[in-house]
């Protein structure tokens, strides 16, 4: 039998409770494919997203391309903004539907199921993830693609592999930190709701989305520092227009994709320990099944 | 004995008024009308919900942290531009960088005015599941909307006030109190408020029929509005024909005046050599008046068909059992 629940006479059933590490394997990964199914379905069944979240978007990005050529701006600063603009659909992503995804739930009366369920919580954590990471892709891809031919941007790209090691990287460390964001924003309750509105133009701003981010100076380089959005598009951003004359002021993109490691890592395991604090924490006061706070 | 008949005494009379058939009793009886509202049940609903909207947008927090909140969104969208003027070298001219932060400023006024409506419906029917009741109260939908996006519009008011003082006193935005042309101001932003409520009904409308993903909607429009409207750039870089859009379009006009009439003769974003504006008219800047007329016109447009395209959706939302339908993913 191909399932990991097989039947086993079992003397207690404290002794049923023990299960293999096959069973607890399964159990997550069932977990991780059921958490990102609607995300991933839903795009099927809700059409309107193709007008509301590639074409608008689109548009959004096209104004700023507007303003450099406004300006006269060299035509590789079309191409910044037009990577900027794709990548505005992971940090949507992220901050919308996983960062505030666990409060939300708590709202919607599904979060005590969660916890009740004999899984583990960061495989539901890691299924919002990968289900919104396709959707967010779908719309990047699709914003991407379409600005590139419009406005006839010029990528000039030597080293591939470690550009789309440098994608991935930055994808992984920004879900890394929308699940950090996750468990303690469960804790914020209702300020985390305008916290996400606040997650977006300035973090836009510092990360330097449509412009170099070295142009900020020490802010920028904070911003390196902490944020998955700076790091990724400017080591992004060097990879892809590498006949350009680039700022100085920031690190390569080898060094760029360590701190981008070191993100995904620390991020992981802060999203761990934050959501098995906070759990405690909630269950303690007794406000995981709370609603509207 | 009609069920309509008053059975209780009548003060003064002593009588129950019962046996008199269908005529009203002397004391009037059931006024039909009370079940349509007046004037004054009006204005209760549309204050109740602004109170409400307020409390629900304010509440959360403490004074401090809430007015950064309202502040560090539009501030942050002026701030980008004018890097992204300094970057390529337009930073050093002054009035470039006034029309950048007036358009990123009047822009929070926008994309307030469109999400207070769209999220009202959204945060009643998928979070507080509300909405059906909201629904089925005495109070008109369209007012008790009407009243909770309307805090919102206050916010971004307040954060398109701070952004202008921070690019006047920040920034090095020119400003001359004395120049400013204080009747067109006034007349615009009147006329440009009643457009961006109108395009707001239109967003609610269309989030009524879709599901909770649509939180994310009413910025997707503004962006894209954002492109025609000349917020940020002189509409006049753009292909004849989303010039034309652009002009159809009250935001424009809106911006347009407020621009003219806090900076007189600077920089237009209709207008401009080669502009499709230029071509129609023959003039290089639109004056007050046309300003004026055409966002009155664009206006009455926009609120009409927001009209009609609330009560289609309202329609459609009943028919199909959507007021209280929650969704996720």
């Amino acid at each position: 039998m191909s399932t990991a629940f097989v039947y086993r006479a079992t003397a207690s059933p404290q002794e049923a409770a023990v299960w293999t590490r096959r069973q607890i394997l399964m159990t997550d990964l069932r977990t991780i494919v059921g958490r990102a199914y609607p995300r991933v379905r839903g795009m099927a069944r809700e059409k309107s997203w193709v007008f509301f979240e590639v074409l608008l978007p689109f548009l959004a990005t096209s104004a700023f391309v507007f303003v450099y050529r406004a300006l006269q701006a060299p035509p590789e600063y079309i191409g910044f903004v037009v990577l900027g603009g794709a990548m505005t659909a992971f940090w949507l992503n992220v901050i919308w539907m996983m960062a505030q995804q666990l409060w939300w739930e708590k709202s919607q009366g599904n979060l005590e199921l969660y916890f009740a369920a004999p899984m583990n919580i960061m495989s539901v954590l890691f299924g919002m993830a990968f289900g919104g990471f396709i959707m967010a892709s779908t719309r990047a891809a699709a914003v991407l693609v379409v600005a590139t031919v419009v406005y006839q941007v010029a990528f000039a790209i030597d080293q591939w592999i470690l550009l789309i090691a440098v994608f991935f990287l930055t994808l992984a460390a920004l879900y890394g930190l929308g699940m950090v964001l996750a468990s303690l924003f469960l804790m914020w309750g209702r300020e985390a709701w305008h916290l996400t509105q606040l997650l977006v133009e300035p973090v836009y701003f510092v990360s330097g989305l449509n412009f170099p981010v070295a142009r900020l100076g020490m802010l920028g380089s904070l911003a390196i520092a902490i944020l998955p959005l700076a790091v990724g598009l400017d080591a992004m951003r060097q990879l892809a227009f590498a006949d350009s004359a680039y700022p100085l002021g920031t690190p390569g993109p080898a060094v760029e994709a360590l701190i981008l490691v070191a993100m995904t890592v620390v991020f992981t395991l802060l999203a761990r320990w934050t959501l098995k604090t906070l759990e405690r924490r909630a269950r303690q006061e007794g406000r995981l099944s709370v609603r509207w706070q | 004995m009609s069920g309509f008949e008053a059975t209780r005494p009548i003060p003064g009379t002593g009588s129950t008024g019962a046996g008199t058939g269908l005529a009203p009793p002397e004391w009037g009886g059931f006024d039909p009308a009370r079940t349509r509202g007046r004037a004054g049940d009006v204005l209760r609903s549309f204050k109740t919900s602004t109170r409400l909207g307020w409390q629900m947008e304010a509440n959360w927090t403490d004074p401090l942290l809430f007015f950064i909140y309202s502040v560090a969104k539009p501030v942050s969208s002026a701030l980008i531009l004018v890097f992204m003027l300094g970057v390529i070298g337009g930073g050093g001219n002054p009035e470039y960088r006034a029309f950048v932060v007036i358009g990123s400023a009047l822009w929070s006024f926008v994309l307030s005015g469109i999400s207070g409506l769209a999220w009202s419906v959204l945060d009643d029917r998928e979070r507080y599941r509300m909405l059906k009741y909201v629904y089925v109260s005495p109070s008109d939908f369209l007012i008790v909307l009407l009243g909770r996006g309307v805090a919102r519009v206050a916010v971004g008011g307040m954060g398109a006030l701070i952004t202008l003082g921070v690019g006047v006193a920040v920034l090095g935005v020119p400003f001359d109190i004395g120049a400013v042309n204080w009747p067109l101001f006034a007349i615009v932003m009147v006329l440009g408020l009643v457009s961006i409520i109108a395009i707001g009904v239109m967003l609610a409308a269309i989030c009524l029929q879709t599901r909770q993903e649509s939180w994310s909607y009413p910025e997707a429009v503004g962006g894209s509005l954002f492109l025609v409207s000349g917020a940020i750039f002189p509409i006049l870089v753009l292909p004849s024909v989303v010039q034309a859009i652009g002009l159809l379009t009250p935001l424009s006009w809106w911006i347009e005046g407020v621009r003219q009439s806090l900076f007189p003769g600077g920089i237009t974003s209709i207008g401009g050599t080669g502009s499709l504006f230029e071509m129609l008219t023959g003039q290089a800047a639109p004056d007050a008046g046309q300003i004026v007329l055409a966002l009155l016109a664009a206006g009455t447009v926009t609120t009409l068909l927001s009209i009609a395209v609330f009560r289609a959706s309202d329609r459609r939302a009943k028919d199909r059992g959507l007021l209280d339908q929650t969704t996720g993913s």
